[in-house]
């Protein structure tokens, strides 16, 4: 059987990763703002009689890289040796996209053009001549609707034909004129006589003409240096005849090529209707109301995520803190079971585990709506309505992509910041991501406001958003004029149409962030909570307070003295969380195990599983109602009675205390993930500047939050 | 005249990008080209960056590359 490897290369957001998606079922990431994909990803299927290593690149607009991620797809489609590309072209963008495809062409590798997004071109009276197409580029075209499906077996046909006869489809040479095709001649005959070994690695057109652009990149890896007898030659044969330098005249080259082409077969019918996307800039993008509506989608979003969770939160809690307790303890005292394997269970892990469970519905929803974000083309509104703001902090809008993804999980982020240009932002931003509240703090905020604040817990926890930003914000300006000094790079970016998701990418890629949190829970967090019940209970039958945990508590809890939580129950948990942040609710858990109440009668199975499921069915009733019943009183505010664990809370910390803890809960340490993931793309360095800020940082700012407030007389 | 003095609305063509190295290259990459027709679609609720339409779709860029961009008004 034949195996062959096809590079889908293209410009951002033509649908490179959806298209993918569409042939192989694969689960790549799709959003609609240019950026996405930042590494190359392989997915493999089979057509018939043939293999295919189908290979998802990030976006590029030409084979000059200007990103990080760019870098990786030109090196790809240069270096690798694919045997067919196919090239996404975004239909309704043509003379752009051609832009690229004739680089490709320049390579001598067969070319398929996806002609996609085609519904939308058509839906703008595009119509496209694809016979005219293929002719004048002498490759293969097939319009396609990555979303929809279509034409995707048309595009394997393509593909399969090119690879049983791949020499009757290697592309024809566009010709760029006699003066640049002289000089490329002398380059090609000047390497061809003294660096014939770069034959084999380079294709030898694409290489001519990087030497005659004079590619900062190509030269240094050939080590060319641009003063060699023959380049000299070749660029006096040009300049002779042009003012221009060469690298600007070979763009208006291709550009010309490309715009011919467009004119050729590209025909607009007048339907002059002014597209959605127009009407909704116009308010987005308003003067006075854009930075309002900003905040307010944001503030909807988390309100509809709670509202809408909260009674399932219940339900899960009744859950796991009743009939999943009661069994587990039925069971394991029928098998006859010591009583420490009993609490190992129920205290560590049902309740360590349980805990974070809680959390799903409200997690579930933030991803969901994290992903609708994504996919509405919002994203890139939000990096230019905040380019000003980020500009000042020296930063670029488009670092906010990143740092708006922090709002789900700060992980990705560290990922998302390949979109920028420099090595100098890309650390900048990944190093202000951290204070940028991500879900698994809101486990911590959620139980203690119920303790606390329960009068006003929306916007306590608005202020820890807010802060939160605030101290990134921070953060960089002290970076920016001292580690990081330095001009801030240009902000050039395309604004996508809006469009909106299909349900398919909006159940994928919310499962699947979902699925993160639940892996979590499921290994880290219950390895810890197992590790943890033993540090508390162990040597076996002293007072918590003595327990390993307790004591290593006790020994650094005068550091959090001054910021009013120098107790050993709140300095272990802190401990404790570094491994993730939900672990802080895992280990309070843990500590303030409710006590052993008397044996109630044990409901009958049938009876338990009734109430299950009469308890999901009013929680769906009540969730509807929440999000309706307007935007006045949100469901916890009112909530009814503290459970067991926040009134223990209520022992050790005052309001006050525990809103400076809760300050030092979102500013502390990055998790563990966060840590691996910083360490491996950006090294030692930056991570050690970021443990030494995010351990300064916190216990400054929750001191000034509990001494301020008790000077103003707060406690 | 400079492309960042555009009033929103505004069409004009670009005469030349006084920029160099790998910025002037992107640009030209994006289709910013001399003789490039251009309008100015919107300003940023803080005043910067500008949102132009050029070769039928959205690109935005700071002020101060537009300052660098010489444009013609043509409408
Ligand atoms: N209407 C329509 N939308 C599409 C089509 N293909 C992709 N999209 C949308 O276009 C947007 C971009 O899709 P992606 O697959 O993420 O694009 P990409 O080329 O991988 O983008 P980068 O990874 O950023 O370079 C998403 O919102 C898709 O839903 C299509 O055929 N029709
Ligand atoms: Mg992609």
């Amino acid at each position: 059987m034949k195996r062959i490897k096809v590079a889908v290369a293209g410009n951002p957001n033509s649908g490179k990763s959806t298209l993918i998606n569409a042939i192989a079922g694969t689960h790549l990431h799709v959003g609609n703002w240019p950026g996405v994909t930042v590494e190359k990803k392989t997915a493999t299927f089979k057509f018939d009689d043939l293999t295919i290593d189908l290979v998802d690149l990030p976006g590029t607009y030409s084979l000059s890289p200007y990103t990080q991620e760019e870098i990786i797809a030109r090196d790809f489609v240069v270096k690798e040796k694919p045997d067919v590309i196919i090239d996404v072209v975004d239909s309704t963008n043509l003379e752009r996209n051609l832009y690229l495809t004739i680089q490709l062409l320049e390579l001598g590798i067969p070319v398929v053009v996806a002609l996609n997004i085609y519904d939308e071109a058509k839906k703008k009276g595009y119509e496209i001549n694809t016979n005219a197409m293929e002719q004048l580029l002498d490759i293969k075209v097939v319009p396609t609707v990555a979303t929809r499906k279509e034409g995707i077996k048309e595009l394997l046909q393509a593909i399969k034909e090119i690879a049983n006869s791949p020499d009757k489809f290697r592309p024809r040479i566009l010709n760029y004129g006699a003066d640049v095709e002289n000089a490329l001649k002398i380059i090609e005959n000047g390497i061809r006589q003294s660096r014939k070994e770069l034959i084999e690695i380079y294709p030898i057109r694409w290489l001519c003409l990087k030497l005659l652009e004079e590619d900062e990149r190509v030269l240094k890896e050939t080590g060319f240096t641009g003063e060699e007898e023959f380049l000299k030659k070749a660029k006096s044969h040009i300049l002779k005849a042009q003012e221009e330098d060469i690298e600007s005249m070979l763009a208006e080259i291709r550009y010309g090529i490309a715009h011919g082409i467009t004119q050729e077969v590209l025909r607009k019918k007048d339907g002059a209707r002014i597209d959605l996307t127009q009407k909704i800039d116009k308010i987005v993008l308003n003067r006075y109301l854009g930075i309002p509506i900003f905040l307010a989608i944001m503030w909807l979003a988390f309100k509809l995520a709670f509202d809408f969770s909260q009674p399932f939160s219940d339900w899960i809690d009744g859950l796991i803190s009743g009939p999943i307790k009661r069994w587990a303890t039925v069971g394991l005292n029928a098998l006859n079971s010591p009583e420490w394997l009993v609490s190992l269970v129920t205290d560590g892990i049902i309740a360590g585990v349980g805990a974070v469970l809680v959390f799903v519905p409200l997690i579930g929803i933030i991803m969901f709506l994290m992903t609708l974000l994504e996919g509405s083309g919002y994203m890139a509104r939000a990096a230019f309505v905040m380019d000003r703001l980020m500009h000042s902090i020296g930063l670029h809008g488009k670092s906010f992509i990143p740092l708006i993804l922090g709002f789900g999980c700060n992980v990705p982020s560290i990922y998302a910041t390949r979109v920028l240009e420099t090595e100098r932002d890309r650390k900048l931003t990944a190093m202000i991501c951290p204070p940028i509240s991500c879900s698994a703090r809101l486990p911590v905020y959620v139980l203690f406001i119920g303790a606390f604040f329960p009068a006003n817990g929306a916007t306590v926890l608005w202020s820890l958003y807010i802060l939160g930003i605030i101290m990134g914000i921070v953060v960089g300006f002290i970076l920016k004029n001292t580690l990081f000094k330095g001009p801030t790079p240009p902000f050039i970016m395309e604004l996508p149409p809006y469009r909106i998701p299909t349900l398919r990418d909006l159940r994928i890629h919310t499962w699947q962030k979902l699925k993160h949190f639940l892996i979590k829970a499921g290994t880290f967090i219950f390895a810890s909570s197992i590790v943890f019940w033993f540090l508390l209970n162990t040597p076996y039958g002293v007072e918590k307070e003595n327990s390993y945990l307790g004591k290593i508590g006790q020994t650094l809890s005068p550091v959090f003295k001054p910021l009013g939580f120098g107790n050993w129950q709140a300095t272990s948990a802190l401990i404790t969380g570094v491994i993730a942040k939900e672990v802080v609710v895992t280990t309070l858990a843990e500590i303030y195990v409710p006590e052993k109440k008397e044996e109630k009668e044990q409901p009958a199975f049938s009876e338990e599983i009734k109430n299950i499921f009469a308890g999901f069915v009013s929680a769906v009733g009540e969730a509807f109602h929440n999000v309706f019943s307007g935007f006045g009183i949100s469901a916890w505010e009112t909530e009814e009675q503290p459970g067991e664990l926040q009134n223990k809370l209520q022992t050790v910390f005052t309001p006050l205390s525990a809103y400076a803890f809760l300050v030092f809960v979102l500013l502390y340490l990055p998790c563990l993930t966060f840590v691996f993931t910083l360490r491996a793309e950006f090294g030692w360095k930056t991570l050690g500047w970021v443990l030494i800020i995010y351990l300064i940082l916190p216990w400054i700012t929750a001191f000034v939050v509990y001494q301020g407030g008790r000077l103003l007389g707060l406690e | 005249m400079k492309l960042s003095e555009l009033k929103v609305g505004q069409k004009a063509r670009v005469l030349s990008i006084n920029i160099k190295g790998a910025l002037k290259r992107r640009l030209m990459d994006m289709g910013v080209l001399d003789g490039e027709p251009i309008i100015v679609e919107k300003v940023a609720p803080l005043g910067d960056p500008i949102d132009i339409v050029v070769k039928n779709y959205h690109l935005s860029l700071r002020k101060s590359e537009a300052e660098e961009i010489e444009v013609e008004v043509i409408e």
